[in-house]
């Protein structure tokens, strides 16, 4: 199987001028066929390449880690726990109760799915600068649908709102996964909390 | 300390009997079996007016949403109505993203659902 990642933001990147009426941006991407899609065009049409609006091409790999120690937590079914700890550093990194809340269930919703498909235990990583604190959920479960959780489900649905959800509450929500399992990075942005 | 503790009452209004369901602590995918099992068996006495009080409830997750949807077409099929009642901040969020509290209603108090 590809290595596939995919990025969707909230932000007004420039890319998402060529886009009017799409505020949450998608570009997917499979290294081996080398495409790129966003979410208008995902539906059916073929993909075609795209360029960012600062000529930077899409896509581009999941952001660097830090620098700095950031927190680790390596949890099985402890999900609770999970959702304590993520609240802590939320509030210390200054995001506001209600995007606390926000980011708490969202990594909540991404631990979920370890608790579900994974076989073995996650690890949860938690940092923060100025700018955003971001929580990275890593496992050996594994992602096959690069547009996983863009799609809004319906209320009938038997499940699929949890990486829907987590879109929905986060600034930027990077994905990256392959048979030997997946990372997602969800950042929220300190400067607009 | 459990993380879910849930509580069964009968209770009447107005001559009306309902059953209220008073679910506290955190839900998610840890537990969600539990609390369908249980809320399936409240379901299948067949109330005309299941209230669920989540006053107590600090945390839910998609499973726990999706097991009160599922109650909630039960009760439909059945004829009958599910309420919900004080949903917590973080708890509300999730029932508005989702737009389930446009299918489900929610009220501030038992009293308020009661009286529908």
């Amino acid at each position: 199987m590809p290595h596939i990642w995919s990025v969707a933001t909230r932000s007004a990147i420039p890319a998402a001028r060529f886009l009017p009426g799409v505020s949450c941006l998608l570009m997917a991407w499979d290294a081996e066929t080398a495409w790129c899609k966003t979410a208008a065009e995902a539906a059916a049409r073929p993909p075609v390449p795209q360029a960012a609006g600062d000529g930077s091409a899409y896509p581009m790999p999941p952001s660097p880690a830090p620098a700095h120690d950031p927190m680790s937590y390596t949890y099985t079914t402890d999900l609770a726990a999970i959702r304590a700890v993520v609240h802590r550093y939320a509030v210390k990194a200054g995001l506001s109760e209600a995007r606390a809340i926000d980011l708490v269930l969202a990594v909540s919703e991404v631990a979920a799915n370890t608790v579900r498909h994974a076989k073995s235990p996650g690890s949860l990583q938690i940092w923060y600068d100025t700018k955003e604190i971001v929580c990275q959920v890593q496992d050996e479960g594994t992602i096959p649908d690069p547009l996983a959780g863009r799609r809004r489900p319906s209320l009938e649905a038997r499940g699929g709102h949890g990486l829907w959800i987590v879109n929905e509450v986060c600034d930027q929500v990077e994905i990256a996964s392959d048979e030997t399992g997946t990372t997602i990075r969800l950042h929220m942005d300190l400067r607009c909390s | 300390m459990d993380l879910l503790t849930v509580s069964v009452t009968a209770r009447e209004s107005a001559g009306e009997a309902y059953t209220l369901v008073e679910i506290a602590g955190e839900a998610d995918v840890t537990n969600t079996d539990d609390l369908r099992q249980l809320l399936e068996e409240e379901v299948s006495q067949q109330p005309r007016t299941l209230i669920i009080d989540l006053s107590g409830l600090r945390f839910m997750d998609s499973s726990a949403l999706h097991a009160l949807l599922r109650v909630n077409r039960s009760m439909d099929r059945q004829g009958g109505v599910l309420a919900l009642v004080s949903p917590q901040p973080a708890v509300a969020k999730i029932l508005r993203l989702t737009t389930a509290d446009r299918l489900i209603p929610v009220f501030d108090s038992v009293p308020d659902a009661a009286a529908g």
